[in-house]
């Protein structure tokens, strides 16, 4: 097994409301990604794709199944894996250079060092002359963009990304699209992307993995390009045909997960 | 200049008010004293004298003791609980038991324990005031966003890290108000604990006044303890916004 | 606070308070500390339930109920008046922003030697000094809640035909509830709070009243008495309260 690929093995979670009977959200779910992919993982709203990212990040005890990283299976969350999210998880009470130094505290690193890591990773996401803005003083596109340098800044092995480009606007989204395919092509990773926008998938992954309406299952995995092929390669009609073919899968699931017969 | 007179314009009216209503009769003057005369008094016969300084030292150290005894001691309780299971599972039924209980209803039991000094006005205050600081605390560690906790897990805080790192920064908002809550009951405990018990602190100067039938005096001594307070939470205001400047 | 339902949860929650309890009869009973600082728990119980038969206690708690209650009744009626008026008069707003600014955070209680030699030491004394420590949260809020109305409520109900009065009462009122319960909910415990503290200072029985005689008497069962007693009156007002807040604003989504 290589140093960053990782393994469901037949991973079930239910989910216990404080009210309510529980629910069964991933039911069973295998699925290999190999090292330096890039995977999205699709599905519609509530199929539990972020709960596997949850599960793989450590944050959610594993109930049954298991998730192996590098062969050995995880116990809890662990520098190897970091994690980008919809809502940004930015401190609001530290400044753009205080949140993307954090975890560089966290790894110990010698002061120097560390300032000039975090310099280099706002430099990456073009954040130079924000970086004693509070985040409450940044725009949405901003914000996850100072998350996404805070999560490299220690450069793991392995990124989870759980719909991070969801609270954006779609030119925004565009962008940030642009900007994360070049850093992975500076720095390759292997990377777990959680999303229900079709389009954004075929745009970013190597592979897609399409799951089940609640509860939660891989129905499909679909190859949109070799790994580190260019992203230009593909043709208009290639691309379309994919996004057609991935949004007939997701149709159907979306329907069922709304309660309408597909 | 012009607009911030104008906004404070009422009251001006009400001390014009305060002082013609007495002077052409419309209130007898030993009801309501002139607020001329209420002026005269505070600096003839509190502060010169020195009763003011004396009383007013006293009360501000007992309240000072009272609330920081109150807020390290509800921020530690409040942060325990959040985050350690078996000390919410014991102490949270002892403060919902305790928590509808009028706070001013202790200080009999405070007099009764630690006496007629200083101890049972500390004590009052504090005990007053713990549970509002505690509850925030609570509250605000319970309220954040879990995501924060996991970001901070994943970049490799320890659990211990993450409750000083990230829990007690987020929940400050709500610690802070809670603060303020506590700010006002203690100068509420506080003064209700000086007119029942002691010789010392403004609470007992103003009934000793009043009951002295000092009236212009009684009345320059409510003032200042009300100016008091108001400048108090004023002063934590500017204080919490300058804590929670990263807030837009 | 940690929720959880059922037989266990309902174990768990009692179980704290029945370890003070016996906590507190033996360490009384051990005589680590004289009778006199901390009377058993179990001869409190005797004399609540004493105080109880006599009718000494239900006569003190319908006094400091009806002190307590009527004072809040004046100053929700006189905070929600005052509030919206201050919310849709711009003169009302000029005239009472800046007092009621300044009345807000200023310990209301300094005054209570005032309301003694204004009004006496009788009932309407202690209700007007509670009346007057509680109305300004209420102000604040029902000010607050009348601006923060949805504009759009407002129109529309202009635009299907409804008067101005019928606007205030029948869509801004409603609209404006949930914030001005909330002031109330504020305004309750304060009101407790004086007036028990304006009866320990100017007697007259009362749940106060009464505690601080058997204080000077050093009467320590009654006082602790007293304060059970005090935290079961204060307990079933919040949660009538709480109850109200529900039926009044059943249509608004809250985690209950």
């Amino acid at each position: 097994m290589s140093a960053s690929g990782i393994s469901f093995r037949r991973v079930s979670h239910t989910y216990r409301p404080k009210r309510g009977a529980p629910l069964l959200a991933l039911d069973g779910v295998s699925l290999e990604v190999r090292e330096r992919e890039f995977l999205a993982i699709l599905g519609p709203s509530g199929c539990g794709k972020s709960t596997l990212l949850y599960l793989l990040g450590g944050f959610l005890p594993i109930e049954a199944g298991e998730i192996l990283v590098a062969g050995r299976p995880i116990t809890g969350p662990g520098r190897d894996r970091g994690i980008v999210f919809q809502s940004f998880a930015l401190y609001p009470w530290k400044t753009v250079r205080q949140n993307v130094l954090y975890g560089l505290e966290k790894q110990r690193r010698p002061r120097r060092e560390r300032e000039r890591r975090a310099q280099e990773l706002i430099e990456l996401v073009h954040l130079n002359g924000f970086e004693d803005s509070y985040p409450a003083q940044l725009s949405g596109g901003m914000k996850q963009r100072v998350a996404i340098a805070r999560t490299l800044a220690t450069d793991p092995e392995i990124l989870l990304m759980d719909e991070p480009f969801g609270a954006l606007d779609a030119q925004t989204r565009a962008l940030m699209h642009e900007e994360l395919l070049a850093i992975m092509r500076r720095a390759p990773k292997t990377v777990l992307f959680v999303t229900h926008d079709v389009r954004e998938a075929v745009a970013l992954a190597d592979r897609v993995a399409v799951m089940s309406a609640r509860p939660g299952r891989i129905k499909e995995i679909v190859d949109i390009r070799a790994p580190g092929a260019g992203r230009n390669a593909m043709s208009e009609s290639a691309s379309a045909a994919l996004v057609e073919r991935l949004w007939q899968l997701v149709r159907g699931e979306a329907m069922l997960a709304q309660g309408v017969r597909a | 200049m012009a607009a911030t007179a104008w906004r404070y314009a009422p009251l001006l009216l009400l001390v014009a008010a305060w002082e013609a209503a007495p002077r052409i009769g419309l209130i007898n003057p030993a009801a309501l004293p002139p607020f001329s005369l209420v002026v005269h008094a505070w600096w003839y016969k509190l502060f010169l004298p020195g009763d003011l300084v004396l009383h007013g030292a006293a009360s501000l150290a007992d309240l000072t003791a009272g609330l920081a005894l109150s807020i390290v001691v509800g921020l530690a309780l409040g942060l325990a609980m959040a985050w350690y299971r078996p000390i919410d599972l014991a102490v949270s039924p002892l403060i919902g038991a305790l928590y509808p209980l009028p706070r001013s209803a202790l200080i009999p039991v405070m007099i009764l324990w630690f006496g007629l000094g200083s101890g049972s006005k500390v004590a009052s205050v504090f005990l007053g005031c713990l549970l509002p600081v505690v509850l925030s605390t609570y509250n605000g560690a319970r309220g954040i966003d879990r995501v924060l906790v996991w970001s901070a897990l994943a970049a490799g805080a320890r659990r211990r890290a993450v409750l000083w790192e990230v829990v007690l920064p987020a929940a400050m908002p709500e610690i802070l108000a809670g603060v303020r809550n506590a700010l006002a009951l203690s100068f509420i405990l506080l003064v209700a604990a000086e007119f029942l018990v002691g010789r010392r602190g403004l609470g007992y100067l103003i009934s000793f006044l009043g009951e002295g039938g000092v009236y212009d005096a009684m009345f320059a001594g409510v003032l200042t303890v009300a100016a008091v307070g108001f400048l108090a939470d004023r002063l934590y205001l500017l204080f919490m916004t300058w804590m929670l400047r990263w807030r837009e | 606070m940690a929720r959880m339902r059922g037989i266990a949860g309902a174990f768990l929650r009692t179980a704290p308070l029945v370890a003070v309890a016996l906590l507190w009869e033996a360490f009384a009973r051990a005589h680590v500390v004289s009778e006199f600082l901390l009377p058993p728990f179990s001869g409190v119980v005797m004399r609540l339930f004493e105080d109880l038969v006599s009718g000494d206690l239900p006569t003190g708690i319908a006094l400091t109920v009806y002190r307590a209650l009527a004072g809040f009744a004046l100053a929700a009626v006189f905070g929600v008046a005052a509030g919206i008026l201050m919310a849709r008069v711009a003169a009302m707003r000029w005239l009472l922003d800046p007092l009621v600014s300044i009345g807000l955070p200023m310990p209301k209680i300094a005054f209570l030697p005032v309301f003694i030699l204004w009004f006496g030491v009788f009932d309407a004394s202690k209700i007007l000094m509670v009346a007057f420590s509680a109305v300004f949260p209420v102000i604040v809020a029902a000010a607050a809640a009348a601006e923060g109305v949805d504009r759009a409520l407002l129109w529309s109900a202009r635009s299907l035909g409804a008067s101005r009065r019928a606007i205030l009462w029948e869509i801004a009122l409603p609209a404006a509830s949930p914030q001005i319960v909330t002031g109330l909910q504020v305004a309750l415990p304060i009101s407790l709070i004086v007036a028990v503290v304006a009866e320990m200072a100017m007697g007259g029985e009362g749940l106060g009243g009464t505690i601080m005689t058997e204080m000077r008497f050093a009467d320590s069962p009654g006082v602790f008495a007293g304060i059970i007693a005090i935290a079961v009156v204060g307990s079933l007002l919040i949660k009538a309260m709480e109850l109200m807040r529900r039926r009044v604003l059943m249509w608004q989504a809250e985690a209950a």
